[in-house]
């Protein structure tokens, strides 16, 4: 699976589509990324923790 | 323009590119972090791999030489060998 | 449908058109005579007619067939009655019933091609036109896709590449056939799969073929589905058989099969493509894969296409299909459960008995030595050593006979142990002799270049009511 900011939803879609892979899992984050400091990466990575391991595996 | 071809099997299984079925538990399982190498990446994988860590789960850190490319064909071959699952991060 | 009336289909990018432009507007005035124009490229052409319909989808030059323009068309109730082509004042004034037309043009011009047949676009009108008549489901290949290999991924192939098979190439696979492309030709094992013409006709433009193939392969998968056959038994086994088809009869020559220099071998596209097709259809429509239901254990590259014709115009004998039953001027198709070849060397014999003893020898050990009756086996017999035959004044039946009685097993020493090898008989047939081969299991053929003292045998697979047994049918169009 990947994980992209938010702006990367449409590209995503194109790119899974023109590899004919429309079901590649993926977990999106909020952007912007590149001004962050590194306590909001990290808040952010929480916040998508459950998510990305829910796409990962079976487990809720 | 995508090329249209037409289907020669007996059409009884699909045609696009599945997902390999998802595992029902994590643990014991090998879960690669492959870094684009974007910057501020790196944070977030760590705090991902901190996490997963903490579930008991076995992690294994990989980088790509560069954002702007494919990845090369050898990293690949060694996350499919050494990993059992992989998330990429972070494209933005 | 086309309006009634008389009917002229035209385009601006033609000098006839554009040269006949007036005698348009004098049938368009002309008293009861109502006119249709249909234009091909621009609307605004021609000047001076009242009803001018644009074909820009080229939709009504395509169905009535219109290959040059101008055509001019007398329809009644619907129906065309007559046509002619390109300008010629007395087909026109014939056709319309107007006379005087282009009295200052010349008498005749030919005229140029119509669009719906230009090679740019035709393509894509058979696609847009006969496209519904293609049912199986359509895969896109992704744009970033390599479409060779999206081919391999889908495991389409056979280990060798495929030729992509767009809509455009199926239809044109399926001129070479008068069946419907939903017609049912087979129940296709292992996956008993009902296999259309049309399917076919997908595995036949992968495996290379051209439209002039598709009969035989129609043809060769019928019998290979037969229970007589047994297709399904064929692909399963461990031993290292597939079906070898044997053409027969005109069709060899007219779509350029090779039966001479290397007949078994590489380099002709007809011998290489139609066994190739058959063996796709297999793998594709059927699901017969090696690791999966073909459990060979070590197989043989005929697996990958196995076709060769008969060379009968060298031949000493009848044909096989004529010898078969079947009428010299058809043709027909025999499928045999073979191995690959293996060579005969006999270089001396110069007397039909010498070279009977040679064949004889080798004959024996089809799969083994001490094994009878349970396999078949071809004999293609190459035009040097028919040659022997034929100034020895032996027929195909003195041959088969004197191969039989040659072929005779003696039981000492064919039993388990003999000669200090495990395999063989049971101890009960120690007295009797057997025969390598059953009455009908030596299939007799003539095929190769004429340089050369060697002929082939190709092994068979067990025959009889769980084996296979060859099978012959005769090709339609």
């Amino acid at each position: 699976m990947f994980v992209a900011s938010t702006e990367f939803v449409q590209a995503a879609a194109a790119q899974a589509h023109s590899l004919g892979f429309d079901e590649i899992a993926r977990v999106f984050v909020a952007h912007p990324i590149q001004d962050r400091t590194d306590d909001e990466m990290r808040a952010l990575a929480d916040a998508a923790f459950e998510e990305i391991v829910a796409t990962i595996s079976g487990e809720d | 323009m995508n090329q249209v071809l037409l289907d020669p099997t007996s059409e009884r299984t699909p045609s696009q590119r599945e997902r390999l079925a998802r595992p029902t538990k994590l643990d014991g399982l090998k879960v690669g972090l492959l870094d684009i190498s974007k910057p501020r990446g790196d944070v977030f994988l760590d705090q991902l791999e901190k996490r997963l860590r903490g579930h008991n789960i076995e992690v294994l850190r990989f980088a790509k030489p560069t954002f702007t490319k494919p990845a090369p064909l050898d990293l690949r071959h060694e996350i499919s060998t050494k990993c059992d699952l992989v998330i990429e991060a972070l494209a933005d | 449908m086309l309006p009634d009336g008389v009917v002229v289909v035209v385009k601006r990018d033609c000098p006839t058109c554009r040269m006949i432009e007036p005698v348009l507007a004098q049938l368009d005035v002309a008293s009861g005579l109502t006119l249709t124009v249909f234009t091909q490229d621009d609307p605004a052409f021609p000047v001076g007619v009242g009803k001018v319909v644009h074909d820009d989808d080229i939709a009504v030059s395509y169905h009535n067939q219109i290959e040059t323009v101008p055509t001019v068309l007398q329809v009644e109730d619907g129906t065309e009655r007559g046509r002619t082509v390109g300008w010629s004042r007395d087909q026109w004034e014939s056709l319309t019933g107007v006379h005087g037309l282009g009295a200052d043009l010349v008498d005749m011009r030919p005229g140029c091609g119509s669009l719906s047949v230009d090679p740019a676009i035709v393509d894509g009108l058979r696609v847009r036109f006969e496209g519904s008549k293609l049912h199986a489901r359509r895969v896109q290949v992704a744009e970033l896709e390599d479409e060779a290999e999206a081919m391999f991924d889908r495991g389409w192939s056979d280990g060798l590449p495929v030729v992509p098979p767009t809509e455009a190439r199926v239809l044109r696979m399926l001129d070479g056939t008068d069946r419907a492309p939903d017609d049912i030709v087979a129940v296709v094992p292992p996956d008993l799969v009902e296999c259309t013409v049309e399917k076919v006709a997908i595995n036949a433009v992968l495996a290379g073929c051209k439209p002039e193939y598709l009969p035989v392969v129609l043809t060769a998968l019928e019998a290979a589905c037969t229970d007589t056959f047994n297709i399904h038994g064929l692909l399963a086994t461990t031993m290292p058989v597939g079906p070898v088809m044997i053409v027969n009869g005109p069709i060899r020559h007219r779509i350029g099969m090779n039966d001479g220099v290397n007949v078994l071998g590489q380099g002709n596209r007809a011998n290489s493509t139609i066994g190739r097709a058959l063996q796709l259809v297999i793998r594709n429509v059927g699901g017969g894969k090696p690791g999966g239901v073909d459990r060979a254990t070590q197989g043989n590259p005929g697996k990958v296409s196995f076709c060769f014709p008969e060379n009968e115009e060298r031949s000493p004998w009848e044909p096989l299909h004529v010898e078969r039953g079947f009428a010299p001027e058809s043709s027909a198709v025999t499928l045999f459960p073979g191995e690959g070849p293996r060579g005969i060397v006999d270089q001396l014999s110069r007397d039909p008995e010498s070279l009977a003893r040679s064949f004889a020898a080798c004959l024996r050990t089809v799969q083994h030595p001490k094994l009878p009756i349970v396999f078949d086996a071809i004999l293609v017999v190459g035009p040097e050593h028919g040659r022997v035959f034929a100034e020895g004044g032996w027929t195909k039946a003195q041959l088969r006979e004197r191969l039989h009685e040659l072929t005779l097993l003696d039981g000492q020493a064919i039993v388990r142990g003999a000669d200090g090898i495990a395999e063989g008989v049971p101890d009960w047939a120690r007295d009797s002799q057997l025969p390598k081969f059953r009455p009908d299991g030596i299939v007799i053929v003539h095929a190769g270049g004429g340089a050369g003292l060697f002929s082939t045998i190709i092994g068979g697979w067990a025959n009889g009511e769980t084996g296979s047994q060859p099978i012959t049918k005769e090709i339609a169009s």
